[in-house]
């Protein structure tokens, strides 16, 4: 699409994107969390893989993925809060509030350009486990596979925004989000199937996103894992759809619970006065 | 700037009826909560009853000490607060309900050398602001090149902020709140903190914009800027309006007195305590630099109070006593001492 044609509040979300993503070249540091950090993970949990029955099959494919999704994951969630604690030591909160367009989008735009930074760590994930374990993704639909795993970064997107509401009235949400980031990312099921987790687990598993994302993802690699989904016996491709819509459902649940929250701590901000706390 | 931005400056606000601005009874109370487990609940009172009216294509001053509510009362103008009793109207929309109409109209200049990214370039910066106020890319382009070059800031438009002069940042906020061609612009101590130089080109960009039709409603803590810039000037104490005038008719209220100005040097509070507890003493401020002190004493004796003067400051150096026609910033003391 045209930028000229774009409706405003897609030019409201790519200008974001757009200014997130010059800070991000601007600023290399990011190559710490996104590149060193989950190299780092994945390698100790191939190493571990390897000692307690072989990288190769489901075992390797967890690590591989589940690495991957650890960078796009924690990034998102780490920093659409940042998104905000940014705007705020920059003294440009106040700025981007008063402007006309909703702060959601601008913030949208912020946590898609943070989940797909998230993906350079995927990459460097796939490298370590294609090049020094042998690990053989073998993806045998790329296109689904890439379909997958773009709604899969919406979906943490939006999942991010939730958090990020909270960080319009309160310093202290970063504690919040440093302590949800590994538990929803072992919950969802990104590293360990879902199966060993405890049963009282589960429910909280199905109602995040990545969760159906993440099985969608390994659905579009390995024939094997079919058996493994919760939409097991139903066959490969109607569980990949199954992911999908359910995932395409819980993030416009997100989407919907951001709004509502966005709305109201901005309502709240402009009572209280809690913009102005840097 | 370029003519054709000029002059379509000039086409807007003039228009229209009514008033640009328009505060009634404005109230403003923070509640604050404190401790985790015993909480404990406060309140600031920040603006008590503020009021006033600003015309369109007017230069309006906000005048006061540091927490006298001229900051609260631009964000309650601005949609950024809600105020908790009270009523703000600009450009006849109401502050609470025609949010984004008004922000749409509006632009904000929040003085500092924050407010910028300052890690990409002015044009990356105001390419930005004008996606989030929809500004079309069309139109984008072009302003964003005639702000450039009426700011001084073309040469380095794609240098990152990081690497300019805080005057240069200055400007940039300027051009930032000029970028949808606002009807009315609001400034927040746009000066403090420039060099005498570069404050002066601030103030007259500020002229210029005002003669072209602009509403400006500026608050600054600089009494000379404000005699200079404003048509009328609101001097706020402890988040009332004490005083609504013009700059000269504000000077009335000190005429009968005048300002007995003293340059020396082993002036200390001291001294300047003495002076305050004087009778027939109005107001004394005081610069006590390290190489010179100057004192500005406001009395209605004039002269006759040189001896006395004299007497407080014996062992201390003066080098210079003069006695002036009382100004804008003499009005300011007494009316925000009284």
């Amino acid at each position: 699409m045209k930028y000229e044609r774009m409706p405003n509040t897609l030019r409201v979300i790519y200008s974001a994107f757009r200014m997130a993503m010059l800070y991000w070249m601007a600023d290399p540091q990011w190559i710490i969390p996104n590149v060193i950090a989950p190299f780092v993970f994945t390698t100790v949990a191939l190493t571990l893989f390897n000692a307690y029955g072989g990288s190769s099959g489901p075992f390797g494919l967890y690590a591989v993925l589940g690495g991957g999704m650890m960078g796009m994951w924690g990034n998102t969630i780490y920093s659409s809060g940042f998104a905000i604690s940014f705007e705020k030591w920059q003294g440009t909160l106040e700025e981007v509030m008063a402007a006309p367009s909703k702060f959601i989008h601008v913030i949208a735009g912020r946590s898609i350009s943070n989940a797909l930074f998230g993906l350079t760590n995927m990459v460097a994930v796939f490298i370590v486990g294609i090049f020094v374990f042998k690990i053989s993704l073998g993806i045998s639909d790329p296109v689904l596979f890439t379909i997958s795993l773009l709604l899969t970064l919406f979906s943490v997107s939006a999942l991010g925004l939730i958090f990020a509401s909270a960080f319009v009235l309160s310093r202290s949400a970063q504690t919040l989000t440093n302590g949800l980031e590994t538990p929803l990312y072992i919950i969802s099921g990104s590293m360990f199937p879902i199966a060993l987790l405890p049963f009282w687990s589960h429910p909280f598993a199905y109602i995040l996103g990545p969760t159906w994302g993440i099985d969608a993802i390994r659905l579009t690699t390995s024939q094997q894992y079919a058996s493994q989904t919760f939409w097991a016996g139903m066959g490969t491709s109607s569980a990949l759809f199954l992911d999908l819509t359910v995932m395409i459902l819980i993030t416009a649940a997100y989407v919907a619970i951001a709004t509502v929250l966005f709305k109201m701590v901005e309502t709240r901000a402009r009572t209280m006065g809690t913009l102005v706390e840097a | 700037m370029g003519s054709n931005f000029m002059s379509e400056l000039g086409s807007q606000g003039a228009s229209s009826s009514g008033k640009a601005i328009v505060a009634e009874h404005l109230c403003k109370i923070f509640e604050i909560t404190k401790g985790m487990v015993r909480r404990k609940k406060s309140q600031v009172i920040a603006l008590k009853d503020v009021s006033f009216e600003v015309d369109y294509g007017e230069l309006f001053g906000l005048v006061g000490p540091n927490g006298a509510g001229k900051t609260t009362t631009i964000k309650i103008l601005t949609t950024m607060l809600i105020p908790t009793s009270g009523r703000a109207a600009v450009l006849g929309y109401d502050s609470q309900k025609d949010v984004t109409r008004i922000r749409e109209k509006i632009g904000i200049v929040l003085g500092g050398e924050r407010g910028l990214y300052t890690r990409v370039s002015a044009v990356d910066n105001l390419r930005y602001f004008a996606d989030l106020y929809g500004v079309p890319r069309n139109i984008q382009d072009k302003r964003i090149k005639e702000l450039l070059e009426f700011m001084g800031l073309s040469d380095k438009a794609h240098s990152r902020v990081e690497t300019y002069s805080k005057g240069m940042k200055q400007r940039l906020h300027l051009a930032r709140g000029l970028i949808n061609d606002p009807e009315i612009i609001f400034l927040d101590e746009p000066t403090v903190g420039l060099d005498p130089e570069i404050a002066i080109e601030t103030r007259s960009m500020i002229k210029g914009l005002v003669e072209k039709g602009k509403t400006i409603l500026l608050t600054t803590h600089y009494m000379f800027e404000a005699d200079v810039l404003c048509k009328r000037v609101a001097i706020i104490r402890n988040g009332d309006v004490v005083a609504l005038d013009t700059p000269s008719g504000l000077k009335k209220y000190v005429m009968e007195t005048s300002v007995v100005e003293v340059e020396g040097f082993g002036i200390t509070e001291k001294e300047v305590a003495r002076f305050r507890e004087m009778k027939d003493i109005i107001s004394v401020s005081a610069d006590l630099g390290e190489n010179k002190q100057v004192l500005k004493i406001q009395t209605p004796k004039g002269s006759e109070i040189i001896s006395e003067v004299q007497e407080v400051l014996k062992d201390s150096h003066i080098y210079d006593i003069k006695i002036k026609e009382p100004t804008l910033e003499d009005a300011y003391l007494k009316l925000v001492a009284t």
